[in-house]
């Protein structure tokens, strides 16, 4: 069965293949993001040399892996699922013998391996060629940030799949998903750097599961997380992971016992 | 030719009312849609506002010269996401192969594609706009002295900086006609441009700015009206009164974009299914 399920990965790494201009022009949209963010910074730096204990290096590193991670870990306006639950299509991924849950786990863990190899790694070396940024940090980080992007990936897609699933009982949910992505956006760090956020604001942050999507990952991969709070942080992703897949695992039960297809 | 221009407004006019009719239908929906519009953009305000808690001042502004220009840019933007949505769809109209059957009625083409998409949930960006502005007189320390010249500023700006932002959604989608992957770079510029202009344009590098003044004129909207409204110095030693050359400047790149528009329409070929 697991043979099944990485066959389904492979397929939607391959199926985004094909799409290499819509991926380029992805590419300038967070590139250019990027360049945005990065002044916004150096203005901002002029007035003090260090925030939250952040240099203007440290910062700009922040905002490119962001900017590189955004689309491996929340691919905003993703609604595929709630559009085959409009169309009705979604009873034929029912009615596989595979679990519903895990197909589409699969299938967006393949698109995010896509994403990171062909989208996060050249915008962040585009970051590094516009801002001489350097390499985010040392290579002996790279076991522990790469398990936690993995935590993060998993949390971005248990999130995604939440919110598109919420279509079994709402006819619209695209203005409920537009609001969750923003505020998922928001609190993993895209808009601002989390350790920027003023006291209690942070706290809810680092405690939410939107943290372990992006900022975790990224604050490990720049040192900034280390010995008791690495694992802690670790910990909490792990956790969160649990809760929002036993969650969406829940809700697709619940929607498929009331799930009624129309015409043949 | 006057005759024909208020044939369109009727229509254009008769076109949207006809949509918004059918969103007021369902009060509580549209309340709750506008609301949540506005809630989500006033969360990404607050990243300017949580930023000026460790810092100062940004290149010299404060946080309410910022806010003041943020709020300005996204009413330009609401507008122009208002009037101009329906242009944003198009490459869904050419790939379904729908634009023929716009070609074929007796009615402009751009007036149809530009009508396609009126939702008034786009009032919540507006609304966060005209909140936004009026937190940044408060944050202002020493208040705005509004005068009869400020005030016909910030109007043109405004309005030229939407259609300005209309006429890239416009330039997109005559891009369209030759392929359909062209959504995600008009982003760049209506997007990526509203949060370029969202802040002063003074903190990026000298090519970045000509091209916002010069090239894409969006610097126009709500950059050099801010710096009028704010006594601060246009850049490249423009006179503190260039902001009112915005709906020449409007006018020009709308008419390119419509230039272009018209020859792609000219040379449109059926998706052909």
């Amino acid at each position: 069965m697991l043979r099944f399920y990485v066959e389904v990965a492979r397929s939607s790494f391959r199926r985004l293949l094909i799409y290499r201009w819509a991926n380029l022009a992805g590419m300038a949209a967070n590139v250019f993001f990027g360049i945005i963010f990065c002044y916004v910074y150096i203005a901002l730096f002029r007035a003090r040399p260090t925030a939250a204990g952040f240099d203007l290096r440290d910062t700009l590193r922040y905002v490119w892996l962001m900017q590189a991670l955004t689309m491996v870990v929340l691919r905003f306006s993703w609604y595929d699922l709630m559009l085959t639950i409009r169309s009705g299509e979604v009873i034929a991924d029912l009615a596989k013998p595979c679990d519903f849950t895990w197909y589409w786990f699969s299938r967006e863990a393949g698109a995010s391996v896509y994403y990171l190899l062909y989208r996060c790694v050249p915008t962040y070396l585009a970051g590094m060629l516009l801002f001489g940024i350097g390499l985010p940090g040392e290579w002996r980080v790279l076991p522990a940030f790469a398990l936690s992007l993995v935590f993060g990936t998993g949390l971005g897609i248990a999130f995604r799949f939440l919110y598109n699933v919420i279509a079994f009982w709402l006819l619209e949910a695209r203005a409920v998903g537009g609001m969750a992505s923003v505020v998922a956006l928001f609190f993993a760090g895209t808009y601002v750097p989390l350790p920027f956020l003023p006291g209690a604001m942070r706290t809810i942050a680092l405690w939410s599961p939107f943290s372990g999507m992006l900022n975790v990952p990224t604050e490990i991969f720049m040192g900034k997380l280390s010995g008791a709070d690495l694992l802690g942080a670790l910990l909490l992703q792990a956790m969160w992971l649990v809760a929002l897949t036993l969650l969406a695992r829940a809700l697709t039960a619940a929607a498929a016992r009331r799930v009624v297809v129309q015409g043949g | 030719m006057l005759e024909s221009a208020r044939d369109d407004l009727r229509l254009y006019r008769h076109l949207v009312m006809q949509q918004v009719r059918a969103q007021a239908q369902y009060k509580a929906n549209l309340a709750t849609d506008i609301l949540t519009y506005f809630c989500v953009t006033f969360l990404e305000f607050s990243a300017v506002l949580i930023l000026f808690g460790p810092f100062p001042t940004l290149a010299g502004w404060s946080v309410g010269e910022v806010a003041l220009l943020y709020g300005l840019t996204s009413i330009c933007f609401g507008f122009a996401e208002l009037f101009g949505a329906g242009i944003d769809l198009f490459s869904e109209t050419i790939r379904r192969g729908e634009f023929d059957r716009v070609l074929l009625r007796p009615a402009g083409v751009l007036l149809q594609v530009a009508t396609s998409d009126f939702k008034l949930r786009r009032l919540g960006r507006i609304t966060e706009g005209i909140a936004i502005v009026l937190l940044a007189l408060r944050l202002l320390p020493h208040g705005l002295h509004w005068t009869a010249a400020k005030v016909l500023l910030v109007g043109l700006g405004i309005g030229s900086g939407a259609v300005i932002f209309i006429s890239i959604l416009l330039l997109g989608a005559t891009f369209c006609f030759w392929t359909v992957e062209t959504t995600e770079l008009t982003n760049i510029l209506t997007y990526g441009g509203r949060e370029m202009m969202s802040w002063p344009l003074h903190i990026y590098n000298a090519g970045l700015r000509a091209f916002f003044l010069f090239v894409v004129p969006l610097a126009f909207g709500t950059y050099l009206p801010a710096c009028y409204l704010l006594d601060r110095p246009p850049p490249f030693g423009l006179p503190p009164w260039a902001g009112f050359a915005a709906p020449v400047t409007a006018l020009l790149f709308g008419a390119g974009a419509r230039a272009a528009w018209s020859f792609g329409v000219r040379h449109y070929q059926s998706t052909g299914n």
